[in-house]
């Protein structure tokens, strides 16, 4: 198959001699590094007005990059944004951010490389469920205190000291299906025959057939309800042509499509619908990317999903100056960074959330001990700009209570519709 | 065996070393972080060297690497995760369930006589996106959002859990390169270098290749799986699309191809030198550049060393090793670019700059060593040869009513033809004759339609060609195919240490001079096939088959395209053969040297034997003339 | 009926795996080439028809007089470099993975990696469909289909019936003897590369045409694209084009009678038996490479 190859019997000399050279290659390396040693350590003892650094890495580029970029704007935002307010501690705050390439061998030795070799003094999750299990482990080993933006698989959270910043609650898989269907259900004519379409993504998985020996989920409860699933469907994450899927979507003819998917599994779907001169009453998509739906015109109208914020003038009004400046200010740097959505939104917030609880969690705690900060926000919780004041209970793995919501597209806009309370516009039922 | 007890005393040693690095890491001040570093290169060294012993010593290239680390991987995440089983059981598991993934593949894959490398290499691309789907399907056996993978209990003396990774994963690494080391210097890598050069010809002179293939992915695929497990410790949670995605394939050729495929430092080599590359450029402020310096990095490397970098530092190591002293030192005394691994980074990539761009020139001069094409052979003693075995007049080769079809194209239809001890057959034929259909079926590459075939008495039906060279059948190939990777010595060793009673190394080499000497070769004994000119190449091939001590040699077209001097001289070489007792079949259409050398001559033609006798008879035979010289007339 | 509208679909979708597949598969075949470049050159196609039809609203599909030349003029220099430097069929498997990576970090730093669509008014191809007897035959699939057809068996007949076509098939089987008769290997070397860099421009504009396009796009498609080199036989261009509408058929009709997850299985143990019993390409008629 090749064209030059090098030798193997040849002169077994020159081979010993190149294993010795490389041996001595190998000691001047470690030399080196011994020295370094040495001159590095007294350099590093006055650190009292050294920044506080905060380590992490995210997907910017990769499979999960596309979201990553979100998180990574964010969380600068916000780094500046609490430097310019005296900073933690009366220290500034850096953030060490490095590219994880969505790949989890990377995350795993990416965490142990800022916690040993860059020595931070925080750090605060990835992106992605895979990305952030991995960090965890790390983070455990070094008992490092880790808010995490979006993993919401409750069961998988065992470690103690990390903090979720979007929380579907203890039981995302009994919370998502009844919300949903909770809120479809009070329609004027509500759905009876639903199809129910799953990512084999860890996430969605989840929500559609639950985790371990719990099974409830999406589907049990449906059926529960006494809804006639017309549909049921796996579909891997790298699912590309989504016209067979569309077919037979069109000929179950449902009232609801349940899309447990991701990114833009749900762009995907409704195009390959379109294109069958079909649109379905009404849908749900668990985890979507938004900018590319709205993209889609009138075709994605009246789509649902869930949310923890959207930037709709009422919820605005209610959360004040502080929540619209930041909104704001994130949609010039989104803008400036060439993202095409460039709204703070679900993501944003979720990470918005998880640097408040890091931030929080080091001023109750007062100091930079992990044991401390970890501790000071099981017992004092952290308060967030976004999701109001939330409690951590080690017995639910610190996922607090929800304030998880329904979303839906109206007039090309994601707008919040359910529950009531929080709803900045009303839920739109399909045209009839 | 001094190479053995090379590795006895080396591995330990550099275990040893490495190891006290954690053991004694706050003693002796060394960093976590460096500790750390050198984890990932040898996981990473495990895993090319894995590849290597597979891909880089035969030349089958795979892809599929992801197959044997996600299988380990998976096989650890399910048993010991998810179920509680001792985490050494399931590394136990992981490596017999790649062992059986191994069989399969290579079961299914050497079977084919027709496989060509790529097809191998898609084929392999297939498993690991055969085995996610499948691990899909069954989602029940994962619970479908992957496990989580905490670290087993460990002897709190061997300190803290990067330690334990990183003396588990020193473990497997340590054991991987030295099973490569092993291979290399074993009777095994000798085969899976005679493999990767030439395939067929390796199988011809005795190596059951298909065996060491097996072998040799069976050995890739525990690495793989065995690393695989630790893997799923280091990543501490495993979901299906996480572990056989194609970095890991795509990452570990990328080593093992730039530091090179055929020594077992190469991959290790590539490993140090592309994690070191990569960490850098993480922790440097270029995120945004990082995959495209690294691109560009494996692009130019390729162009410029495509053996490997391990080479081009054997080539010169002293100026390499100064390059990169000099070059880290000094920027240490400057205290200039960043830090100590930075500094290292650099060093290494003088080294590489060093040993790459003059390389070119260097590597020709040991072939300097040029003989005059025409050297008249010393005469010789023939090697000893078994006379005894087969006295003039036994028959050695019977074919009985031979044929081979293609499809509807019948090559040999019904030849029967006997060759007895110490003879020296002409076989003749215009081209598409069916001479060399014969030859291949009765070294045993090609099976007969119809007929039967024995060699000495026995019947090779269903026996590979290397067994059939056991039973005394040897050929030469009409274009010679030495094994370019080894020289001359090691070409006719070869034959040697898998003839029919195998032998060592250092014995072979000294019977593989005598043989050398027997057909003038011996200035050139130490020489690459690359030096030797056409003639040469040709004596090469016989000199290799007589290593096999055969009892009938057949000679495809050996004198094709030589000078007169040279055929000469070649015929010489010949006669000495046959003298030694070996029957000779020469296949040839120049009648020239059959009417002077044969003592019989048989003419094929369409398939048939249209004639078979004493060359002056044969040669007046009016459908001989008519079939085979009058053809010849007109072309 | 429903099996039938998917097999319908998936027979039109497996137009574009064949339009990526083509290029691969005929300088693998003739070259001796395995351009992993190709994948970069399709997303560079995607993300310029995106560009160009989003910020100077052209049509996606007129965005080709632009991409055709551009992607024809650097797989050409491509090959051209690897000519000169005479790059062995592996080492252009390492080098062109090398130029991938910097391609796709590229596009990502230019394009961000956030998914990048074209929307609804740029793009009024991407829900229109046409009806017959009683089928749904959605636009984009259709031109992809089309443009297979077109181009894939309008290059078949260019091979058999050109002097140049009969020049690069005496070439791919035997170079020397191509030379021999004075057949200029490096021109025809950057015409064919040229030509498969402009089926990537095609073959980008009707992928954007229908998805969103982030920079990781390029690795997702490895597996499918050499599963229909594989499939239609390495450098066989009738056999690429069947391929391609036949793994398109197999994904629709195994999504849609087994399941969705089932449709890797089945192609790729597909795969894996045509290597096993037909090594050279299901429909390759021994030695057409």
């Amino acid at each position: 198959m090749g064209t030059t190859r090098i030798a193997i019997g040849g002169s077994r000399a020159r081979g010993k001699r190149l294993v010795t050279m490389l041996a001595a290659g190998t000691l001047l390396a470690a030399t080196s590094v011994a020295c370094e040693q040495k001159s590095g350590t007294d350099s590093g003892a006055k650190a009292s007005n050294k920044p506080i650094v905060v380590g992490s890495t995210l997907s910017l580029s990769g499979a999960f990059a596309a979201t990553g970029a979100i998180h990574k704007i964010a969380g600068q935002e916000f780094v500046d944004r609490l430097n310019k307010n005296g900073g933690l501690l009366g220290r500034q705050v850096k953030w060490l951010v490095r590219d994880d390439e969505s790949d989890q061998a990377k995350v795993s030795q990416l965490y142990e490389q800022l916690i040993t070799q860059d020595k931070v003094d925080l750090i605060i999750g990835p992106y992605a469920t895979p990305n952030i299990l991995s960090a965890m482990a790390v983070a455990a080993r070094h008992g490092y205190t880790m808010p995490q933006h979006t993993a919401v698989i409750a069961p998988l959270m065992t470690y103690n000291c990390q903090f979720p910043a979007w929380s579907i609650g203890p039981k995302p898989n009994e919370y998502v299906p009844n919300q949903l269907l909770d809120a479809v259900a009070s329609m004027p004519d509500p759905p009876k025959r639903v199809a129910i379409l799953t990512n084999q993504n860890g996430s969605t998985d989840f929500v559609s057939y639950g985790s371990g020996s719990d099974k409830t989920g999406m589907v049990s409860i449906a059926k529960q309800r006494g809804l006639n699933i017309v549909l049921e469907q796996k579909y891997l994450p790298t699912t590309a042509n989504w016209a067979p899927v569309a077919t037979r979507v069109r000929d179950a003819k449902p009232d609801l499509v349940i899309n447990d998917g991701l990114g833009v599994d749900p762009v995907g779907l409704l195009q390959a619908m379109k294109q069958l001169k079909y649109q379905p009453p009404l849908m749900f998509s668990l985890f979507p990317a938004p900018g590319p739906l709205l993209g889609l015109g009138d075709t994605s109208d009246g789509l649902l999903s869930v949310t923890i914020f959207e930037p709709n003038q009422p919820t605005l009004a209610k959360l004040g100056p502080t929540a619209t400046a930041i909104v704001n200010d994130f949609k010039t740097r989104a803008t400036q960074a060439k993202l095409p959505y460039p709204v703070f939104e679900t993501q944003a917030a979720a990470s918005w959330n998880a640097w408040e609880i890091l931030a929080d969690g080091v001023k109750s705690a007062g100091n930079l001990d992990q044991k401390a900060i970890c501790d000071a926000l099981h017992a004092k919780g952290a308060d967030t700009t976004f999701s109001g004041h939330l409690t951590f209970d080690p017995k639910d793995h610190n996922f607090w209570p929800t304030t998880l919501a329904i979303k839906q597209i109206q007039n090309h806009d994601w707008v919040t519709v359910w529950p009531a309370d929080r709803a900045a516009a009303k839920l739109r039922s399909p045209a009839s | 065996m001094t190479a053995a007890r090379r590795g006895l005393v080396g591995f330990p040693v550099a275990f040893a070393a490495l190891a006290t690095l954690s053991l004694y890491r706050e003693t002796m001040g060394f960093p976590l972080f460096y500790l750390t570093l050198l984890g990932t290169m040898l996981f990473w060294t495990a895993q090319a060297t894995s590849w290597n012993i597979l891909s880089g010593y035969s030349g089958y290239f795979s892809f599929g690497q992801a197959a044997f680390v996600g299988t380990g991987a998976y096989a650890t995440a399910v048993l010991y995760g998810r179920h509680q089983v001792n985490f050494y059981v399931t590394v136990l598991a992981a490596a017999a369930l790649c062992a059986v993934l191994a069989l399969v593949v290579g079961g299914l894959a050497f079977r084919l006589r027709s496989l060509r490398g790529e097809i191998f290499a898609l084929l392999t691309l297939a498993v690991p996106f055969i085995l996610s789907a499948l691990a899909h399907l069954n989602s029940a056996i994962d619970g479908g959002q992957g496990i989580i993978v905490a670290l087993p209990p460990f002897p709190a003396g061997l300190g803290g859990a990067q330690d334990y990774l990183y003396l588990v994963s020193l473990v497997v690494a340590v054991a991987a390169v030295w099973a490569a080391y092993a291979i290399q210097h074993s009777r095994f890598g000798w085969a899976l270098a005679a493999i990767r050069d030439a395939e067929d010809v390796a199988e011809g002179l005795g190596v059951a290749t298909f065996r060491y293939k097996m072998l040799a992915i069976v050995v890739s695929a525990v690495i793989g799986g065995v690393s695989g497990s630790i893997f799923a410790l280091q990543i501490g949670f495993v979901a299906v699309t996480g572990v056989f995605n194609l970095t890991v394939p795509l990452f570990v050729i990328v080593m093992s191809v730039l530091g090179g495929r055929t020594h077992w430092l190469g991959p290790v080599v590539g490993a140090v030198f592309v994690t070191l590359l990569q960490d850098r450029l993480t922790s440097s402020g270029l995120a945004d550049w990082r995959l495209i310096v690294l691109g560009g990095v494996l692009a130019v490397l390729v162009v410029l060393a495509p053996e490997g970098l391990y080479g081009r530092l054997r080539a010169g190591p002293w100026r390499a090793l100064a390059a990169f002293a000099v070059v880290t030192l000094g920027l240490r005394v400057a205290d200039a670019f960043g830090e100590v691994l930075d500094w290292i980074l650099i060093g290494a990539f003088a080294a590489v700059v060093v040993a790459v761009l003059p390389g070119r020139t260097v590597r020709r001069d040991r072939t300097a060593e040029r003989q005059p094409a025409d050297e008249k052979p010393q005469e010789e003693k023939p090697p000893e040869q078994e006379q005894a075995d087969a006295p003039v007049g036994d028959v050695l080769v019977e074919c009985t009513d031979v044929a081979r079809y293609f499809g509807g194209v019948r090559a040999l239809d019904g030849v029967t033809l006997r060759i007895g001890a110490g003879e020296l057959v002409g076989l003749v034929g215009p081209n598409g004759s069916g001479k060399t259909t014969l030859v291949s079926l009765v070294s045993g590459t090609m099976r007969p339609t119809r007929g039967t075939i024995r060699i000495a008495g026995r019947d090779i039906a269903g026996l590979p060609p290397h067994r059939v060279a056991h039973a005394g059948v040897a050929r030469t190939y009409q274009v010679p195919r030495p094994f370019e990777s080894m020289t001359v010595r090691d070409n006719v060793a070869v034959a040697i240490m898998f003839g029919r009673e195998p032998c060592s190394l250092p014995r072979a080499r000294v019977a593989a001079d005598r043989h050398i000497g027997f057909v003038g070769l011996a200035p050139l004994a130490a020489a690459r096939p690359t030096a030797l000119n056409l003639h040469q190449r040709q004596l090469l091939e016989m000199a290799r088959a007589l290593a096999t001590n055969p009892k009938v040699l057949f000679l495809d077209e050996a004198l094709a395209g030589l000078t007169p001097a040279e055929i000469d001289n070649a015929v010489e070489v010949v006669r000495r053969i046959q003298r030694g007792g070996t029957a000779i079949v020469i296949v040839e259409h120049l009648l020239r040297v059959v009417n002077q050398l044969a003592t019989r001559i048989v003419v094929l033609d369409k398939g048939t034997c249209l004639a078979d006798g004493e060359p002056r008879t044969v040669l007046r035979d009016p459908a001989v003339v008519r079939a085979y010289l009058g053809k010849r007339a007109h072309a | 009926m429903d099996t039938l509208q998917a097999g319908l679909t998936g027979v039109l979708a497996g137009g574009l795996y064949a339009l990526m597949a083509a290029g691969l598969s005929i300088t693998w075949g003739v070259l001796r080439i395995i351009n992993l470049i190709h994948f970069g050159l399709i997303l560079l196609g995607a993300y310029l028809t995106f560009q160009l039809a989003s910020s100077w609203g052209i049509d996606p599909i007129l965005t080709l007089v632009i991409t055709v030349p551009a992607l024809f003029a650097a797989a050409a220099a491509v090959q051209w470099t690897f000519d000169r430097l005479r790059i062995s069929e592996l080492s252009s498997l390492l080098i062109s993975f090398g130029l991938l990576i910097v391609i796709v970090q590229a596009v990502g730093n230019l394009w961000s990696a956030d998914f990048r669509q074209l929307t609804a008014a740029a793009n009024p191809y991407a829900t229109r469909s046409v009806s017959a007897f009683g089928l749904v035959f959605p636009l984009p699939t259709l031109l992809a289909f089309a443009a297979a057809v077109v181009l894939i068996g309008g290059a078949h007949v260019a091979l058999r019936r050109t002097f140049t076509g009969r020049a690069l098939r005496a070439f791919a089987q035997d170079r020397a003897i191509a030379a021999a008769f004075g057949i200029d290997h490096r021109r025809i070397g950057v015409l064919v590369a040229g030509a498969a860099g402009a089926t990537a421009a095609a073959a980008g504009m009707l992928f954007a045409m229908s998805n969103a396009l982030t920079p990781a796009t390029a690795f997702e498609w490895f597996g499918t694209v050499f599963a229909v080199v594989i499939l239609g036989g390495i450098g066989h261009l009738l056999g690429t084009l069947v391929a391609g509408l036949l793994v398109g058929a197999i994904g629709a009709v195994v999504t849609v009678l087994l399941s969705p997850s089932a449709e890797p299985f089945v192609l790729f143990s597909t795969i894996v038996l045509v290597l096993l019993l037909r090594p050279q390409g299901l429909f390759a008629r021994g030695g057409t490479r």
